[in-house]
């Protein structure tokens, strides 16, 4: 994290000098990222364009022609099957808690980690790393077990539980790296000011790692949304599932259909990406700030 | 004294809710199959007829995934979140597994009682009768299936014409068909070679070759393999990729892009199963199509369709039974048949749709001749990923049709041994 704080002047010397130095190359540059940029558009592309086909226009000339007229059925067929609205509203409910308590939870833990030098930290940080990098499918039954001791299967909050829960491991491994290097200087200040831990963390701590808590924040919205396997098995009622598993309506047993994929592709992805593009400039920021503190 | 009051005015309330609740009866009913399906919409049906029937019961239908099922069906059968009646995956990792788990109910007091003895055969109890040890075949009936599925070659009647040619009735014409495509400059056959289309024309094949012994064992896991019928299967496979038939680039796509060589009228055949016919019925507008079964002595690749089973915890099995029992009616087998289903017990003087009466009838045929093959994949676990890896390799070249076979024997032999 340190390194890359060291040359932002350098970033800057060379955009302003650029411009004298124009050549061949920055139009090889150019050329590059249009390429990549296409690259990255293309299923974007492909969502929409096959979403607004009918299944005749599909069966007749395929995934990558353009559509031979405007056609909703697809779109409005899953909206419909899916229950579209209240899939929505259950991620972003789902997604927006376990961000909120998954931040708060790695907040608390990387205070004591990074700050508060728990013995045995780095310890602790290796077993919640582990935390994360167990497959979800080895973990899905003692979870289910447990969902249903505690009567919790077939409800949300287990759910929200267990996403909070892992989401805040890496949490607590990234903020606690940030904090490790926190400038002791500050919190020096404050505690010969008169100010007591709680008050440390809530008034010298989470102003200046806000930036940070957002990204993290974010990032945990972002990764709940397009949980799948979790919340298939915990979730049974139609009612209480979420974007990314009715997105399984469009796969059979045997057969699927194209159309209908694409559109459920367009309409699951649509919310995150209006997400991002809200939250792109804090994402960004986020990443810069936090890197420097 | 009023901490009492209030003990008692909550008591009430509990009581007169647990009340309410007793007569208000609900009926929890989940199924699968894609709304537009015949199976869907035929089943839509035949819920509003259920709900008029039974105007004081609250009948809840949810429209489940089969990724859901596939993913999560023991764990959620075995909570207190099981519906009263649903649809579940035929087969020994799924509906035999949760039959020996004792997840469900046992409907063989019903198969009787209910009339189902009287439109249902042995043959297509198979894959209702389920071991203790979940296999399928022998055991008490654990499910009913409504509906049946099987591997046909689908034909563009309007290529076939222009061609001058007929529909083949022995795999010789089969060929000579090919020929002709071939030499008129089409590529006759779409193929997915790395998906499930591949090991049905592999099966279909070795079935020409097959007698009720040779199926009966491998079905049944009953000798190591005799790998005669594989290996002219895999021969025939082979030669049909050397003479141009099937597509060069065809050994690495997936069934939907096969479909959809046949569906744009590029390739004349295409070889899978009936659950082809929703799709093809709604969405080929620019040809007519039928049907042909790969000529056989006797075996096709087909099977009954998923089941309907009760699970242990059902509220109410003698309504999941009365459910059951109205699919089978010939009102609502008729109606699956018209709305282009492979139906089991369909009256086929009242069947106006010509897909579905042709289906049913199709099914009736391999069903009443016991000619039910069912599928390559089912006697061993995990021998559907391992047939459509080695397909792909016999299709690219990189496997002979001897080392294919032996493969294909020893994994075979492999699960024979250990079972």
């Amino acid at each position: 994290m340190a390194d890359a704080i060291l040359n932002p002047g350098d970033a800057i010397d060379e955009a302003a000098y650029g411009p004298r130095k124009r050549g061949a190359g920055r139009w090889v540059v150019l050329a590059i990222l249009t390429l990549l940029l296409l690259l990255v558009l293309f299923p974007f592309f492909l969502a929409l364009s096959n979403s607004i086909k009918s299944t005749v226009d599909y069966a007749a000339n395929g995934p990558l022609s353009l559509p031979t007229s405007v056609d909703f059925t697809a779109l409005k067929k899953f909206w419909d099957v899916a229950d579209f609205g209240r899939k929505l509203l259950n991620s972003a409910i789902i997604s927006l808690v376990v961000a909120v308590f998954g931040v708060l939870i790695s907040l608390l833990n990387a205070y004591a980690i990074g700050i508060g030098k728990v013995r045995g930290s780095r310890v602790i940080l290796v077993v919640l790393l582990i935390g994360i990098m167990v497959p979800q499918e080895s973990i899905v039954y003692p979870l289910y077990y447990m969902a249903k001791a505690t009567g919790l299967y077939d409800t949300q909050l287990s759910v929200i539980i267990i996403f909070a829960v892992l989401q805040s491991a890496f949490g607590t491994y990234l903020l606690s790296s940030v904090l490790g290097s926190f400038p002791k200087e500050i919190i020096e200040a404050a505690e010969m000011d008169g100010a007591n831990r709680w008050q440390i963390l809530w008034q010298v701590v989470v102003p200046v790692l806000r930036p940070s808590l957002m990204v993290v924040g974010t990032f945990f919205f972002i990764w709940t949304w397009n949980e799948f396997l979790i919340p298939l098995v915990m979730l049974v009622s139609n009612n209480n599932q979420t974007v990314s598993v009715a997105m399984g309506l469009t796969r059979g047993q045997n057969m699927s259909d194209p159309t209908l994929q694409a559109a459920a592709s367009l309409l699951g992805m649509a919310p995150t990406l209006i997400f991002f593009l809200i939250f792109q400039r804090t994402l960004t920021r986020g990443v810069v700030v936090g890197a420097v503190k | 004294m009023k901490l009492s009051t209030l003990a008692m005015a909550i008591g009430a309330m509990v009581l007169t809710s647990g009340m309410a609740h007793a007569q208000d009866k609900t009926f929890n009913i989940w199924w699968f199959e894609d709304a537009v399906s015949a199976q869907g919409i035929t089943w839509t049906k035949a819920l509003e007829e259920f709900k008029a029937n039974h105007p004081d019961v609250t009948v809840n239908f949810e429209q489940k995934t089969f990724a859901q099922l596939q993913a999560s069906g023991s764990m959620i059968l075995n909570s207190d979140q099981a519906p009263d009646v649903l649809e579940y995956n035929k087969g020994n990792a799924t509906a035999g597994l949760v039959a020996s788990q004792g997840l469900l109910q046992s409907l063989d007091d019903a198969y009787t009682a209910q009339g189902w003895d009287k439109i249902l055969n042995e043959g297509q109890l198979a894959l209702s009768r389920y071991s203790d040890v979940g296999v399928y075949g022998s055991g008490p009936i654990w499910g009913i299936s409504t509906y049946g599925e099987y591997v046909s070659a689908f034909y563009n009647i309007d290529m076939f014409e222009k061609a001058g040619l007929k529909v083949p009735t022995t795999l010789e014409e089969l060929t000579a068909d090919f020929e002709a495509f071939k030499a008129a400059g089409v590529t006759p056959l779409a193929l997915g070679g790395a998906d499930t289309s591949g090991q049905h024309v592999l099966a279909s094949l070795a079935y020409t070759k097959a007698d009720d012994t040779w199926v009966q064992n491998y079905q049944g896991l009953k000798a190591p393999l005799d790998t005669a019928p594989y290996l002219f299967a895999a021969q025939t496979m082979v030669d049909w990729v050397a003479k141009g038939y099937v597509s060069k680039d065809s050994t690495g796509i997936k069934d939907p892009d096969a479909a959809l060589q046949f569906t744009s009228g590029k390739a004349p055949i295409y070889i899978s199963g009936t659950w082809n016919l929703g799709n093809f019925s709604s969405s080929i507008k620019d040809f007519k199509w039928g049907q042909f079964l790969v000529p056989t002595p006797k075996y096709s690749v087909g099977s009954t369709g998923n089941l309907w089973v009760v699970p242990k915890g059902s509220k109410n099995p003698d309504l999941a039974q009365e459910w059951i029992s109205l699919l089978l009616s010939p009102k609502y087998q008729t109606e699956q048949a018209n709305n282009g289903g492979v139906s089991i017990a369909a009256d086929a003087a009242t069947v106006t749709n010509p897909v579905g009466q042709n289906a049913s009838a199709v099914f009736k045929e391999i069903a009443d001749k016991q000619g039910l093959g069912f599928y390559p994949d089912w006697p061993v676990p995990g021998f559907y990923d391992v047939l459509i890896q080695k397909v792909a390799g016999l299709l690219q070249g990189t496997l002979t049709p001897d080392q294919f076979v032996g493969e294909l024997k020893t994994t075979y032999d492999d699960a024979q041994a250990n079972q």
